[in-house]
């Protein structure tokens, strides 16, 4: 195989790697894909976001609010928990390029409509 | 570039060996590359961990880290139901319950069936009101009710108001930062760094690691000035581990345990010489139901209601066992509830909703699919396919235990449900165990030392305390008795280390 058309394969590879593992993002992310891989990847495009990283967007107490619940649910807030308050990292639930899963779910049958 | 350096510092040979094997250096720390230093290194955020930084906190230490291998603190401890059971406190007193140090040590001695350690246990137990303070100091709040768990002569539990460990952890970790403890969370354990003699000069961790990406993040070195703490609790999560310790503890059976608890604490001390203890008692919680994951609503549930209870045989639609008898007796039941084909058949709790409806937890096993009202004996049979007679007649006689006091069919205490008849309508949850500790570990004295295998004397400066220490509870460990045995040897190995 000529260099050029190694270099062809390994781009397009690259390409495809890429895309398959783009495939559950979030329409509201797209602009940060704009801005490249390394606007999450602060820790190289290897290695996992840092749990800093999504905070660069978004605030935890903000996200606490958005997610409270009521009554009978209220400590049922992911983002602020009986069990881990608002400590729990972003990255333990969440996954911008893998299945979601909530670490509640371990031990609880909550109803969390988007992490079915 | 520092990490790769120091690695290669070790060899080939100890490279290839992989993060498991310990890393034995010469004489002295001068042949590592550390990359951070701290006077007490603690691995493991849960309620030994977080006692020993707050005792070393409080006994003036000034630099102290606390390394947990998950996105989030607490481990297992977090999890579990927030019991911790003391003998002799001000909250029996005022309850009425007459209680003793040498009790509540005579109770674990008999559930342990000969194996338990009575001087580890008397030593945990006259702890006790010591760390029953500790944990106020820290800001946690019991509740007025004591809970009674299975194999107890008298009521000993004492709860937090959260019904969970995490009404433990969290006030621990904000005392234990308040004294400028470091936190660190994805730090995972990786190894001991002894010197070529076994002395412990301090660990390698795996900073930045991430859940289940076992190559994710940096080594580093970390120098333990006084001493290494190794609270990293079980292997109920480790199946390839409990299944080749005891063979019917496969996937048909869950664990009520957090993800982290898989053993990388022990089977690192197992490498580096430590004296494994009873390795093949691993408990079973015979209060866990099969239709929620982990340790979930049920076991709260069900735990308030055995004592007014009856656990029911599918097959016979008749009680097979006293359902206050201690965790092994009921688990060991409750597995041989089978169909005709051998498949699980689990057994049916059923509580009188007038009494169930005093616990807070009725509301949540209800709204989560873990048990289910019914308005009558026969909707029961019906529902659960059971032979409706035997049933008819089980409910009935029960009802005339309840009335003598007396239970001649299984001898259960009966003081604790005098005045609660199985009338309707009734709350129906099923029960199948789930692996829930390892009581086995690796040996310890009463200094929370590490005791080698080869000599039977402690490991220099190496010190374990909690679920991953062995030989304390025996065959079986009694409800509500690893938290205080876990915040007794965390207390015990902080003292140890700042008297080093």
């Amino acid at each position: 195989m000529k260099p050029m058309t190694t270099l062809l394969v390994l781009a397009l590879g690259g390409f495809i790697a890429l895309s398959a593992q783009a495939r559950d993002k979030r329409d509201y992310h797209e602009t940060v894909y704009d801005s490249g891989c390394k606007t999450c990847h602060d820790q190289g495009l290897k290695s996992f976001p840092s749990d800093e990283s999504c905070l660069q967007c978004h605030d935890m107490t903000k996200l606490a609010d958005q997610t409270k619940r009521e009554g009978h649910d209220a400590k049922q807030n992911p983002h602020d928990s009986m069990h881990y308050g608002q400590e729990a990292p972003c990255m333990e639930c969440h996954g911008e390029h893998t299945k979601k899963h909530a670490i509640c779910m371990d031990c609880h049958n909550f109803d969390y409509p988007k992490f079915n | 570039m520092q990490t790769r350096r120091s690695f290669l510092k070790f060899g080939v040979g100890a490279a290839a060996i992989g993060a498991l094997a310990p890393l034995s250096v010469s004489a002295n720390s001068s042949d590592v590359i550390w990359d951070e230093e701290h006077e007490v290194v603690i691995v493991g955020s849960g309620f030994a961990g977080l006692a020993a930084a707050v005792e070393a906190g409080k006994l003036g230490a000034k630099d102290i880290v606390v390394f947990e291998k998950l996105g989030v603190y607490g481990g297992n401890s977090t999890l579990n139901a927030g019991q911790a059971c003391f003998a002799d406190t001000d909250l029996q007193r005022k309850l009425g319950i007459k209680d003793s140090v040498d009790l509540m040590v005579q109770d674990q001695l008999a559930s342990g069936r000969g194996y338990a350690s009575e001087i580890l246990l008397r030593h945990s137990a006259e702890l006790g009101p010591y760390v029953y303070q500790l944990t106020k100091d820290c800001g946690c709040v019991y509740r007025d009710h004591i809970i009674n768990t299975g194999g107890t002569s008298v009521t000993r539990s004492h709860q937090v108001v959260e019904r969970s460990g995490a009404g433990f952890i969290r006030p621990m970790l904000k005392t234990a930062r308040s004294y400028g403890v470091k936190t660190k969370t994805r730090h995972k354990f990786e190894g001991l760094i002894t010197t070529e003699d076994g002395t412990v000069l301090g660990i390698k961790v795996r900073k930045n690691y991430q859940t289940d990406h076992e190559d994710s993040g940096t080594l580093i070195n970390v120098r333990a000035e006084k001493g290494v703490l190794i609270a990293t609790g079980g292997f109920a999560a480790n199946v390839a581990f409990r299944q080749a310790l005891d063979p019917t503890l496969g996937d048909e059976v869950g664990h009520t345990n957090a993800r982290g608890a898989t053993g990388d604490g022990l089977i690192a001390m197992l490498a580096e010489g430590a004296m494994p203890i009873h390795l093949s008692f691993i408990q079973s919680g015979p209060w866990a139901s099969p239709d929620e994951g982990g340790f979930g609503y049920g076991a709260g549930f069900s735990l308030y209601n055995f004592p007014h209870s009856i656990a029911i045989d599918r097959n016979t639609g008749e009680r097979f066992m006293n359902e206050t008898a201690d965790r092994k007796h009921r688990a060991d039941l409750e597995i041989q509830r089978r169909d005709k084909d051998g498949k699980p058949h689990p057994a049916l709790l059923i509580a009188p909703k007038h009494e169930a409806q005093k616990d807070p937890s009725m509301d949540n096993v209800l709204r989560y699919n873990v048990a289910w009202e019914f308005d009558s004996i026969e909707a029961i049979a019906k529902h659960f396919e059971l032979p409706l007679k035997p049933f008819q007649k089980q409910v009935d006689d029960w009802n005339k235990y309840v009335k003598a006091g007396e239970d001649p069919q299984f001898g259960k205490r009966m003081n604790m449900g005098t005045g609660i008849y199985m009338t309707a309508p009734f709350i129906v949850q099923r029960l199948w165990p789930k692996v829930h500790y390892c009581q086995g570990g690796i040996q310890i004295n009463t200094k929370a030392e590490v005791i080698a295998a080869k000599n039977g004397k402690p490991i220099p400066n190496l010190y374990a305390a909690g679920e991953v220490s062995g030989g304390v509870h025996g065959v079986s460990r009694l409800g509500g008795c690893s938290t205080p045995d876990c915040m007794a040897f965390g207390v015990t190995a902080a003292r140890s280390m700042m008297k080093a």
